[in-house]
């Protein structure tokens, strides 16, 4: 009886022992994918932070109008940001590729899963930092003209087309993820129509008075000015 | 301009009068599209040229075209000036300046005189004053002086003509007309300099005029040539006409920045014709509704402002900002700041141009509602010494502008 157990217990033992060392060369593969991805990290990443210090990057990114990015970079510092994101990027790359070496059916599927949904993840980002730069050329626009033209909502309104355009940024990209899928558009779509639906309502019924009276100022304004004395030529 | 694409009609208008002398362009189309009295007027001031001069003169065409009274005396020559902008806007304006001078390079003329006010206070004398020096005098840009009221041309007032003076070191009152006389040798200077690579595209050739013409000592005179006649002010569209008018002096500023940087000081040009009395202003300005539009956008354009000017001018705009109406006033150091660090802004892109330019409307708003209340009372001699301690201020500040333009990361107090 004894010897039985004791040769079932060995069984155990043996398969659990080679079970370990089958994962042995997996391991040692997943750890020099590690180290080499972030040797290969560490030099691109300083390789990148040595050229856009060389292009004054930081300065660059408060002049393209992302002053926020630098409040919440490390050292508040947007070189320092991208050089850490790119080595990340790196490293993970090479974890995935480190994993991919065990040959289990299962992680190869994974990865294999995660290196198609990349591309779609690089969309979502590109569509969010072009709708972020498109909504703060827009809402500067709209800012400057509508103090020009002496609007006193000037700001509300800039804001306003700030979020209409980051809202269009936002949903494009969780389109991009496949996150949400149909609820994203109905959202969307009830969203932007209430929008529209309500400023028709508030123009057409609410503020009618409002609008009629800042109508009239504004003709009366106008009137008002053709017997300005001013020549600005 | 290069005149590549003529027209055959217009073509054959210009080879029938090659070896004319001067080429007289009228912009504006004056009542119903006819240029009333347009050829006589030339003809007019031609004769009384002491010598013998054969003029040509060129209208527009673009509403297929002008009625002008032509004969055999004065060759007139019909071309599309105006390409769909108004001729009173400052483009419109520029851009019919260049089709002038295309056509006088082209004909081959010793001089070119454009007129671009309204016909219905232009003389002969006007045609007279502008072509007279380039002709007989050997001068090669005759600028204008107009007989104005302390309230007419107050963008050439607080920045075209003080940032020129201070720049070329050239006193003059109008420096890009719009009405000018040039000799066909600046003429051929500018064309030559608009057509070169590394300048195409660039300034308009009206724009650049005096650098061209300081950049190879060309000489300048100005002509008085009494009042004119101007449409009332397109509050509306304010920043459109600064953006137009601000954008190519600050162009020309960068291509020229080699030699504005080793002009020091000024100094007056010579001026012919008599001086005709201004006429008088139809009211007083209206300074709390500027002060208004001033306030507005220190509320909202803070943000923008702040990445073109340095903090010192910024606190100076909000101290203004909160001053009640009758202590509203800007002094002219913050004033040629705020013109000098637009104009580095617009060098070194801080932020879109157009965004840059027009967000300037309001502090410009500002200064007029400031010079207004100062000048309320004031007469033609207190005006014009105001704007010499302004003019002053921007030689002043000069050295500021230098350092900034060549150093633009430096420590910007």
């Amino acid at each position: 009886m004894w010897e039985q157990v004791q040769q079932a217990l060995s069984q155990s033992t043996t398969r659990v022992v080679s079970q370990v060392a089958s994962l042995l060369p997996g391991t040692v593969a997943l750890l020099l994918a590690l180290l080499i991805s972030v040797v290969v990290a560490l030099v691109v990443g300083g390789v990148l932070r040595r050229s856009l210090n060389g292009i004054n990057f930081d300065e660059r990114v408060m002049r393209w109008g992302f002053p926020s990015l630098a409040e919440w970079s490390p050292g508040k510092s947007p070189t320092r940001l991208a050089a850490l994101v790119v080595a990340w990027i790196v490293i993970f790359i090479g974890f995935a590729i480190g994993v991919s070496a065990f040959d289990l059916t299962l992680t190869s599927a994974l990865v294999v899963r995660f290196f198609e949904y990349l591309p779609h993840v690089l969309a979502a980002i590109v569509v969010l930092l072009v709708g972020h730069a498109i909504a703060r050329f827009m809402a500067r626009s709209v800012l400057i003209d509508a103090v020009n033209m002496n609007l006193q909502y000037a700001r509300l309104l800039a804001t306003g087309v700030r979020w209409m355009v980051m809202v269009l940024a936002v949903t494009m990209a969780l389109e991009h993820l496949a996150i949400g899928g149909g609820i994203i558009r109905l959202a969307f779509g009830i969203l932007f129509g209430g929008i529209v639906l309500a400023l028709a309502l508030a123009v057409g019924l609410g503020s009618k008075e409002l609008v009629s009276r800042s109508l009239e100022r504004e003709a009366h304004r106008v009137a008002e000015e053709t017997e300005e004395p001013v020549r600005h030529l | 301009m290069e005149l590549d694409s003529v027209p055959q009609p217009a073509l054959e208008q210009m080879e029938r009068v090659a070896g004319a002398d001067l080429v007289v362009g009228i912009l504006r189309p004056g009542n119903n599209g006819v240029q009333a009295g347009a050829a006589a007027m030339v003809r007019e001031a031609v004769e009384g040229f002491p010598h013998p001069t054969r003029a040509v003169l060129v209208v527009d065409d673009g509403g297929g075209g002008a009625k002008v009274e032509e004969d055999q005396s004065l060759p007139v020559v019909r071309y599309k000036l105006v390409d769909g902008n108004s001729p009173v806007s400052p483009e419109g304006v520029y851009g019919a300046c260049e089709t002038v001078f295309g056509i006088g390079r082209k004909i081959g003329v010793r001089a070119c005189t454009v007129i671009a006010s309204d016909l219905q206070t232009v003389t002969s004398a006007w045609i007279d004053r502008l072509a007279r020096p380039a002709l007989e005098m050997e001068f090669d840009l005759v600028a204008p002086r107009y007989a104005r009221h302390k309230w007419e041309g107050l963008i050439n007032r607080s920045i075209l003509s003080p940032l020129i003076r201070a720049l070329y070191g050239k006193r003059i009152q109008n420096p890009v007309g719009p009405d000018i006389g040039i000799s066909g040798r600046l003429m051929k200077a500018l064309l030559e300099e608009q057509a070169g690579p590394r300048t195409a595209g660039a300034a308009s050739p009206v724009a650049s005029v005096i650098s061209t013409a300081a950049r190879a000592n060309f000489q300048i005179c100005e002509a008085e040539v009494g009042a004119r006649q101007q449409p009332p002010a397109d509050w509306m569209n304010l920043s459109t006409l600064i953006a137009q008018i601000l954008k190519p002096a600050f162009l020309d500023m960068e291509r020229c920045a080699a030699v504005w940087q080793r002009v020091r000081g000024s100094q007056a040009v010579p001026a012919f014709g008599a001086v005709e009395p201004a006429p008088e202003e139809s009211g007083p300005v209206d300074a709390g509704r500027l002060i208004d539009s001033f306030q507005l956008g220190v509320k909202n354009l803070q943000d923008v402002w702040g990445l073109v000017l340095p903090p010192t001018v910024l606190l100076e705009i909000r101290k203004l900002a909160r001053l009640p109406a009758a202590s509203f006033r800007m002094a002219d150091d913050v004033w040629v700041s705020i013109v000098y660090d637009f104009a580095l802004a617009h060098r070194i892109r801080t932020i879109n141009r157009e965004h840059l330019l027009r967000s300037f409307t309001p502090l410009y708003l500002g200064w007029i509602a400031s010079y207004a209340l100062e000048m309320a009372a004031a007469g033609p001699l207190e005006v014009e010494a105001r704007l010499e301690g302004l003019a002053r201020a921007y030689e002043a500040g000069k050295p500021y502008l230098l350092s900034r333009w060549r150093w633009p990361d430096r420590f910007n107090p």
